[in-house]
């Protein structure tokens, strides 16, 4: 069948990108209206995007690709295009809709910010480059698009840059992905050198390494697939590069939404089920990818257990999610990994939104001062609580299917890694709970006053919230054990009904539910009455241990933030000294000569005169004198 | 041979205090005259040459002839220039005319 | 090292004569104070230098060096001395340096004419120049030397004409 708007997908990123140019552009005689301009241009995007996915659903609609040469260099052409496929319509849903939603949000969150028509263009950039990432049909416009959301991420982090804690955070969130993009960049270039023709289009790709296998060898292979995976650990936040994350929330709550939980971070699982032809002709590949998923999910659960910050904790959440869905690329399973991508955007996005409105209400982050928020805010607390069920995996929420896909893709590849899975399962129901009990149960703990005036937010900031709500409670139907629509959607190929995995489910769901019962058991009817802080627990020294992070930034601080500052202060003290000195002589030579000639310069021309006398004497001198 | 060396001898004298003149005196006229000095000598040499050189020519006197001439030509230029100079300056002090360093 | 072989010969009697006033005129124009006698005593060594040149056989020469030099180029400087005001009793402002350097060098660079003098073996000429030397000069300037003849003439003219030309500018408005 033709496919009639897929032709126009490419406008999806313009819309955004408009609106970020009369944005920055009229910035200052925009202080009202701005934001609906941007509104608008996401409006617009979400309605194209859903207009081509639904066009590609049950049609089996070929994948549609337009582009145009854009460098010729030699013999070598670099295309710029754009390339449809189910998956990249499914992504197009999910980052347009939620931008959407945020945007929306955003109106009531940041009403009284001064700099709101700024935060629009911003969002609406990131917009853009995160449309444009997924639509790219290559992987250097992929690149291109995935520095752009960096650039993004590093701007609305920084975005409160009054506040010293937000700069750090960007600097660090920039940093520590550069790492990630460096090994993406060595594995473009890698790619560019081995692959026939130059070709970096993904459906070449798609040819050389699944069906002309021996093309590029095992070891090269390898190698390209581990430095795309470097680029997915860094922007997807795997360990061991996933500590810019949690300080990511220093940026306002929006964009934690739309940044930092549902389509940025994404970006890595998205760029490895992208190239996913390249790690399957590795083994080695895919098992780093599911190890390195494991560790993460179990490590950031554990480390959520004791965030005292609510965002902390849901970061920490996300990178344990993002790890879930290392983990199902590593089983082999990448229609698991999208599947749990396209749930955990719609819950991840719905908690940080709730999160934003709670912030909003209390104007604190902090869990020990919050509490008995349930009764005050019924719609976020109903809507929060749809949230972490969802993600908690409590069936038949989205997060439970989602969850046992990823789980039953683990259980296949090895018993370690399903273990892993289901422990974190646990861990995750467990911290939610706390979560949702610290906030929304009980008594306040903080300031009365301010939480006696604390209300439920505008509509304009609930209304993401149910649409969110309600996506996170059916969006798993798409993908059950007993019918894999959407993992035959995506790949193109029938999967079998999978009903030996009902014991997963079985334990996935017991993971969950277990991990809430002990949650409510130690923050809801074991808590003392004080509040959960201040009594003596077993393993002190455990709990230190998680509630520091592992000590990780320690680490990494010792490890290479003082080395290289180390480096560098020699470097500066070279550069003073040798550089700087080597300049500074120069200069001063060259000063002292000027001087010197403009004082023989005087004009007077008997000076003159007698230096020519001088000089010829000395010729002859010299010329004759040799002579002698 | 003695009485050629005796010549030049003569003239690198003259030659190196009409330089010393030109190089030291403050008077601009002075230092024309210094420099008139200075061709005298070469002119000198010329003839000295003609007269005593390996091969005595007549080509030795004429080349002083031209030189006679531009010494002339110089003379009644570089007055003339100092005259005017003189009147944009008022002073015919060589260390004043130092437009040249600034 | 560089033997004097003097003959006392009547041409070494008058060229030590007349040496020894061009050099005396010299010395005296550097070292008196006012500058028309400085122009007066340059006079006297342009003379002396005419008698060397009758000296050495140019009569032609010594002729014009007394026209032009004595004649015309000292008086041209005695009407630059005049036109122009000179601070005569102000004395001068030692430049100690600026002289101390010129006089090394200036001794300097005639030590080296001197020694090259002396060490030069200057063969004695086989032929000697004709005694009539004022026809023949006559002679060259208008068959071989006809044209830088006429280009100095043109560059003598040219150069009055620029003089008059520069001198001229007072009348004119400033």
């Amino acid at each position: 069948m033709r496919t009639v708007f897929s032709q126009y997908a490419w406008l999806a990123p313009l819309f955004p990108l408009a609106a970020f140019v009369v944005l920055t552009e009229l910035n200052r005689s925009l202080k009202r209206t701005g934001a609906f301009i941007a509104i608008v241009a996401s409006l617009a995007s979400l309605a194209l995007s859903l207009l081509i996915a639904f066009e590609r659903i049950g049609t089996g609609a070929e994948d549609y690709s337009g582009g145009f040469a854009w460098l010729t260099i030699g013999s070598v052409t670099l295309s710029a295009g754009f390339e449809v496929t189910n998956l990249t319509a499914l992504m197009l849903v999910i980052v347009s809709l939620v931008a959407f939603l945020v945007n929306l949000y955003s109106l009531g969150y940041m009403r009284d910010d001064e700099r709101k028509s700024v935060f629009y263009a911003y969002l609406s950039l990131f917009a853009c480059s995160m449309l444009g990432l997924v639509l790219a049909d290559n992987l250097l416009l992929l690149y291109i698009g995935w520095e752009l959301v960096g650039v993004c991420s590093f701007l609305l982090i920084g975005f409160w840059f009054h506040k010293p804690e937000a700069r750090a955070a960007a600097k660090k969130a920039f940093i520590v992905t550069r790492v990630g993009d460096l090994g993406l960049l060595i594995a473009i270039l890698l790619l560019f050198r081995y692959m026939p023709g130059h070709a970096l289009d993904f459906v070449s790709l798609h040819n050389v390494f699944d069906s002309q296998a021996g093309v590029i060898s095992t070891s090269i292979t390898t190698a390209i697939a581990l430095l795309l995976f470097l680029g997915a650990v860094g922007k997807s936040g795997q360990f061991p590069l996933h500590v810019w994350l949690p300080d990511a929330m220093e940026g306002p709550t929006p964009v934690s939404a739309l940044i930092h939980a549902a389509t940025m971070v994404a970006a890595g699982v998205f760029l490895v089920a992208r190239t996913y032809d390249i790690f399957e002709a590795s083994a080695v590949a895919l098992d780093t990818v599911a190890y390195i998923g494991a560790f993460t999910a179990l490590l950031a659960a554990t480390a959520a257990l004791k965030q005292n910050d609510i965002k902390r904790v849901l970061a920490y959440s996300t990178v344990s999610q993002l790890g879930y869905m290392m983990l199902a690329l590593g089983s082999g399973s990448w229609t698991a990994a999208v599947f749990h991508l396209f749930t955990h955007a719609f819950f991840k996005a719905l908690l940080f939104l709730g999160a934003g409105n709670v912030i909003h209400a209390l104007h604190t982050q902090d869990l020990r001062q919050m509490g008995g928020l349930g009764r005050r805010m019924k719609t976020t607390a109903w809507t929060f609580g749809a949230g972490v069920l969802a993600l908690s995996g409590v069936p038949p929420l989205a997060g439970f299917w989602s969850k046992d896909a990823v789980l039953a893709a683990a259980f296949e590849r090895h018993p370690l890694l399903f273990a892993a899975g289901i422990v974190t399962a646990c861990f995750t129901a467990l911290y939610m709970a706390r979560l949702f009990i610290l906030a929304f149960w009980g008594r306040p703990r903080g300031d009365a006053a301010l939480a006696a005036r604390a209300k439920e937010a505008p509509a304009v900031m609930t209304a993401p919230l149910l649409v969110l709500a309600a996506l996170s409670v059916a969006a798993g139907f798409v993908q059950t054990p007993f019918g894999s629509w959407l993992g035959a959607w995506l790949s193109g190929e029938a999967i079998p009904e999978q009903a030996e995995s009902v014991p997963v489910m079985a334990a996935s769901a017991a993971a969950g539910l277990l991990g809430l019962y002990l949650g409510w058991l130690l923050y809801g009817k074991g808590a003392p009455k004080g509040g959960g802080a201040g009594q003596t627990r077993p393993w002190p020294w455990l709990v230190r241990l998680i509630e520091r992070e592992y000590y990780l930034n320690e680490a990494y601080g010792y490890l290479f933030v003082k080395p290289l500052q180390g480096l560098g202060r020699a470097l500066r003290l070279f550069d003073g000294a040798v550089v700087g000195g080597a300049g500074r002589l120069a200069a001063g030579a060259v000063q002292a000569l000027g001087r010197l000639n403009s004082r023989l310069l005087s004009g007077q021309l008997q000076t003159y005169g007698l230096a020519a006398v001088i000089a010829a004497v000395v010729l002859m001198l010299a010329i004759a004198g040799r002579r002698f | 041979m003695s009485m050629l060396a005796s010549y030049l001898t003569l003239a690198a004298v003259l030659f190196c205090i009409g330089l010393y003149g030109v190089l030291t005196k403050r008077n601009a006229v002075v230092v024309l005259l210094c420099i008139e000095l200075m061709l005298g000598a070469v002119n000198l040499n010329l003839i000295a040459f003609a007269k005593y050189g390996v091969v005595p020519s007549l080509a030795g006197q004429i080349f002083s002839l031209f030189a006679i001439t531009v010494a002339a030509a110089e003379a009644a230029v570089g007055i003339a220039v100092l005259i005017v100079l003189y009147r944009s300056r008022a002073t015919v002090n060589v260390d004043e005319y130092d437009r040249l360093g600034r | 090292m560089f033997p004097f072989n003097l003959n006392p010969t009547g041409e070494f009697f008058a060229f030590f004569a007349l040496a020894v006033c061009a050099i005396t005129g010299a010395v005296m124009a550097l070292s008196l104070a006012k500058v028309v006698h400085t122009a007066l005593s340059l006079a006297f060594t342009f003379v002396s230098l005419a008698g060397l040149f009758i000296l050495l056989g140019a009569e032609f020469v010594a002729f014009v060096q007394v026209l032009i030099y004595v004649g015309a180029v000292t008086i041209l400087m005695i009407f630059g001395i005049m036109m122009t005001k000179h601070r005569d009793e102000e004395r001068e402002r030692g430049r100690p340096l600026l002289e101390t350097l010129a006089a090394v060098f200036c001794l300097c660079l005639f030590g080296i004419l001197f020694f090259a003098i002396r060490s030069a073996g200057f063969p004695v000429p086989e032929t000697a120049l004709p005694a009539d030397n004022t026809t023949e000069i006559g002679t060259l300037l208008f068959t071989k030397y006809a044209v830088p003849f006429e280009l100095v003439s043109v560059l003598l003219t040219a150069a009055f004409i620029g003089a008059v030309a520069l001198a001229k500018r007072e009348e004119e408005p400033a």
